[in-house]
């Protein structure tokens, strides 16, 4: 079984392509825009393809041209499973396979399709996150400097005043940090 | 409600799209107590999919899309309706330069019949034209301005389907060499240098139905207040628009990077073209569903015997759109 793999984003085309090469015999191919001259050279059984791909409206339009294309596709529905598709949506995932494909394979491939979507969903979700602390911690570090020098206090007492503020107004002490630098730019006349 | 607290409509990025924006920045949809959050989305497949099963609320759709999912064409059937129209102006037609420059009279369909003509008799390969959707007034469009200058568009070109932001690049690569599509991107092609407009919406056809603001039965069915204080903030913003001067707001809004992303100056005659001809006309009428569906029959796409008058009325809700805006007696 042929499967091209079609997705935007590189990373997560390449964590998909490597979850299916392990399984079922299968030939893996992906790529970042659907090319027409290429997919008849590679004669995929099954095209997987990202939700957010432009490319779904041209893959539907060669089931319309069926007659002239020799490999119609059709958009993968198992009415045996209910909420298959439903589900594929949601992951952002959609699945067009070449008619008389058997259902239970290709329903092997979207799984892993999507497994591997929610993963690099996941991922992306912890980098962010990740970002998030480590500027937060900056901002921590400069208001702390900011009320060693100001208010002449050591580092310590310097972190228990944020902590205070952060406690007081209830509000996490990277927010409380940046206020407080914002406010000290205004009072220094660094901003309007 | 749809046990969501903020409504999550779809777009795509288009000139056509802006009474969605329009109605959000102006805050519009909030004076009628709707929370919405808009979604920008890249292709009418995953518009229809997530619609279908709940992801969307509602979104811009082209209005065969909404009679294609309703009888099931194309997908499994999805019944949808659409109780407010968002543009009655429809897309350009824009050649790339190289079949302009190929032609011996100004850049026309005439002059395309003759270039297909002369490559036929070389032995040349035929030239491909792109649309946006297989069910669009694009399609419909495109087919029928080739065929009334005696060009098969079954036969003498080949016909694909590309993603209107991507129409610039393809003519330059020379992978298709025409095609239909809604503003900015004819602009943007221009622009760019890769191509020429030779048709224009309004030389196309006078009254275009081309995009509608639809959700499923079901999800109207369900949430008949949020459906009809919808309809009232699309109305608003429709009306808000028909005025020259807002004009400028509305493409510098349209330009945003979460909305359109291309410069304003590309928007704004689109906007203009889209707004003079039809001005803040919004109630759906079913003759113009009859009509797309006589154009689904005519390409093959609807089955035969399909009961056109029976599928606009189901499909173009203008009931809903009068309960929402009571004509004035």
């Amino acid at each position: 079984m042929r499967v091209l793999v079609i997705d935007p984003d590189p990373a997560r085309a390449a964590l998909v392509a490597e979850g299916l090469a392990g399984g079922d015999p299968v030939e893996v191919r992906h790529a970042l825009a659907y090319d027409e001259a290429e997919a008849r050279r590679f004669e995929p059984d099954v095209v997987v393809i990202a939700a957010d791909s432009p490319d779904r409206d041209t893959l539907e339009s060669l089931r319309e041209a069926s007659l002239a294309n020799p490999r119609p596709v059709v958009m993968f529905v198992d009415r045996s499973e209910p909420g298959l598709a439903e589900e594929a949506i949601r992951a952002g995932v959609a699945a067009y396979v070449v008619d008389g494909l058997a259902a239970g394979r290709v329903r092997a491939v979207l799984e892993v399709a999507m497994t591997r979507f929610q993963l690099m969903h996941q991922l992306r979700q912890d980098l962010a996150r990740a970002k998030a602390d480590l500027a937060s911690r900056k901002t921590v570090e400069r208001a702390k400097a900011l009320l060693m020098k100001e208010r002449g206090l050591d580092e310590d007492a310097a972190y228990k005043l944020l902590r205070k503020l952060s406690m007081d107004t209830g509000r996490n002490l990277g927010a409380v940090a940046a206020d407080l630098l914002a406010f000290a730019g205004v009072l220094k006349g660094d901003q309007p | 409600m749809s046990g969501r607290d903020v409504l999550r409509l779809g777009f795509v990025p288009l000139v056509d799209s802006v009474a969605l924006m329009a109605a959000q920045e102006l805050g519009l949809f909030q004076a009628e107590g709707v929370r919405v959050e808009l979604v920008r989305e890249v292709s009418w497949a995953t518009v229809r999919d997530k619609i279908a099963v709940g992801a969307l609320d509602g979104a811009h759709m082209l209005a065969p899309l909404a009679i294609a999912a309703t009888l099931g064409i194309g997908s499994d059937p999805a019944p949808m309706i659409a109780p407010v129209v968002l543009n009655l102006t429809g897309p350009s037609i824009t050649l790339s330069g190289r079949v302009s420059a190929a032609m011996r009279d100004e850049p026309s369909a005439a002059a395309l019949a003759d270039l297909v003509r002369r490559r036929r008799e070389e032995g040349s390969s035929p030239l491909t034209f792109a649309s946006v959707y297989p069910y669009s007034v694009h399609t419909y469009l495109l087919r029928g301005w080739l065929a009334a200058a005696g060009i098969d568009p079954d036969r003498d070109v080949r016909l694909t389907v590309a993603p209107p932001s991507r129409m610039a690049e393809l003519l330059d690569g020379g992978v298709v060499e025409g095609f239909c599509a809604g503003e900015p991107w004819n602009r943007v092609a221009v622009s760019a240098g890769s191509g020429r407009i030779v048709a224009r919406a309004a030389d196309l056809r006078e009254r275009t139905p081309d995009k509608v603001f639809g959700v499923t039965r079901d999800w109207a069915a369900d949430n008949p207040d949020a459906l009809l204080a919808l309809v009232r903030a699309i109305h608003a913003a429709a009306d808000w628009l028909a005025a020259p001067d807002h004009r400028d707001a509305a493409a510098e809004m349209l330009s945003a990077p979460h909305y359109i992303g291309v410069d304003a100056d590309l928007i704004e005659p689109g906007l203009d073209e889209m707004v003079q001809q039809h001005g803040a006309a919004t109630a759906p009428d079913p003759a113009d569903a009859i009509w797309l569906v006589g154009e689904m029959l005519r390409c093959g796409q609807a089955p035969a015997g399909t009961n056109a008058e029976a599928v606009a009325a189901e499909v173009f809700r203008r009931d809903l759109y009068e309960a929402a805006l009571p004509p004035s007696a």
